[in-house]
């Protein structure tokens, strides 16, 4: 009986993180971001015995993105309009280690505060591809199964985020990355 | 202007690429200043994301409450358990049979229909089922009687399904409503299953083949024609759940054409 408990324990919950990482990304939001991991596991240990294979971690992150979906919309139907502005960039990292010198230390909070802006203005389609392959080191294969779109999808889209940023980057660091 | 190789460059970067497809992106790339200066960017991407994005984890408040959920989603499976041990069993048998035939239902459906459809309808399904979530767009006419849906549709409806109550075997009948679907009234009937909404449309089927089993966002969609009908049926349940609802409509249709 306690079988699918102790079963979901051990391939689903040591992906809590990710599937937390993931909502951040989605949302925006590290409070809405509770709230669709909660609904996530809530789907996904109701819908348990229907997961095929062993690839828990793309099974999860694949009910987070729809969970963050379906907030989505129902923010927006609440609303009636998009509500995109009013969620904020990701926030600068609040754990960074102290600093050894305050100069160096505010140029580097600028700069992932910078990232942190350019990550968020992508696409949501071309953030979550990029943070799934580059952060959470994921296949093609699983990513595709998390978005729910062919492999060739995950490659254009995953180019375009890149070359996105490729064309921000100067701003980012005064081009010491120029052709050498 | 971006080289043609670009995309498998990036793939060798990803390590998606077998060791002989690799090496001939290393030879492409001695050659071509562009896919060198793409590694360049690709290996200072990764480094950047790497160093100063947050790789952050779930607070431990959330851990808590995620094992409170468990914990409450447990103790509500076995209470509905012992509760109902019929349906379960027979449920079971149900889901073997049907999804028996659907996994073959869905494969020549892959090989067949797949490459046909470039219609809406999936995306027409979705659209409908995600409105409907909206506070008071589920429902027109509430009702778990059949003798009452069934002609509200009347009038309202371009056709007349097949209506019941499956409140005994774990679906139960909340309503119905219609929508436009595919350029008609579409017949909408209204199912909870636990914590699962699953519209069921009815509608008359064009020439074109019926989507039969596809997933868009999470959500499943299967579609069956039963009589002169087609129906579909759209929810985040699983395709097991819904594909035992679908069996209890056709044996329904089957009774009722008898």
């Amino acid at each position: 009986m306690d079988d699918k408990r102790s079963r979901f324990e051990a391939l689903i919950l040591p992906h809590l993180d990710a599937a937390h990482r993931l909502a951040r990304w989605l949302s925006r939001s590290p409070g809405d971001a509770d709230d669709i991991v909660q609904e996530a596991f809530m789907r996904a240990y109701r819908a348990f015995d229907t997961l095929r294979g062993p690839d828990g971690r793309s099974w999860l992150l694949a009910i987070v993105r729809n969970c963050h979906l379906s907030a989505l919309a129902e923010r927006r139907r609440r609303a009636h309009e998009p509500l995109t502005e009013e969620h904020e960039a990701l926030p600068p990292r609040a754990d960074a280690e102290a600093p050894a010198d305050p100069e160096s230390a505010s140029i580097e909070r600028d700069e992932r505060r910078l990232l942190a802006h350019l990550i968020a203005a992508l696409p949501e389609e071309q953030r979550e591809v990029l943070l799934l392959r580059e952060m959470e080191d994921m296949s093609y294969r699983e990513i595709a199964a998390v978005a729910q779109v062919p492999i060739g999808t995950v490659m254009s889209r995953l180019a375009r985020a890149r070359a996105a940023l490729k064309a921000l980057w100067p701003q980012v660091e005064g081009e010491p990355h120029a052709m050498r | 202007m971006q080289c043609a190789e670009s995309l498998r460059l990036q793939a060798a970067f990803d390590g998606e690429l077998d060791a002989v497809s690799a090496a001939a992106v290393e030879r492409h790339a001695e050659r071509c200043p562009e896919c060198r200066a793409l590694r360049e960017h690709l290996e200072h991407t990764r480094a950047r994301l790497r160093r100063d994005v947050d790789y952050t984890q779930a607070s431990p408040q959330l851990r808590a409450r995620i094992a409170q959920l468990l914990d409450a989603e447990e103790s509500a499976e076995r209470g509905a358990a012992r509760r109902r041990p019929a349906w379960r069993a027979r449920s079971f048998w149900l889901g073997t049979v049907a999804g028996a035939g659907a996994a073959l239902a869905a494969s020549l459906g892959a090989l067949l229909l797949v490459p046909l459809l470039r219609t809406s309808m999936p995306d027409e399904l979705l659209a409908a089922h995600m409105r409907s979530l909206g506070p008071g767009q589920l429902t027109q006419v509430i009702s778990t009687d059949r003798h009452t849906v069934k002609p509200w549709f009347a009038g309202r409806a371009d056709v007349s399904p097949v209506v019941a109550d499956f409140s005994a075997e774990g679906y139960r009948l909340l309503g119905g409503r219609t929508d436009p679907l595919d350029h008609q009234r579409s017949a909408v009937l209204v199912y909870e299953h636990g914590a699962h909404t699953i519209n069921v449309f009815a509608f008359m089927p064009g020439r074109a083949p019926l989507p039969g089993e596809v997933s868009r966002r999470g959500f499943h969609i299967a579609c069956w024609r039963g009589g002169d009908l087609g129906y579909c049926a759209v929810s985040d349940a699983g395709w097991e759940e819904l594909t035992a609802l679908r069996t209890l409509l056709e044996d329904l249709a089957a009774r009722d054409s008898r």
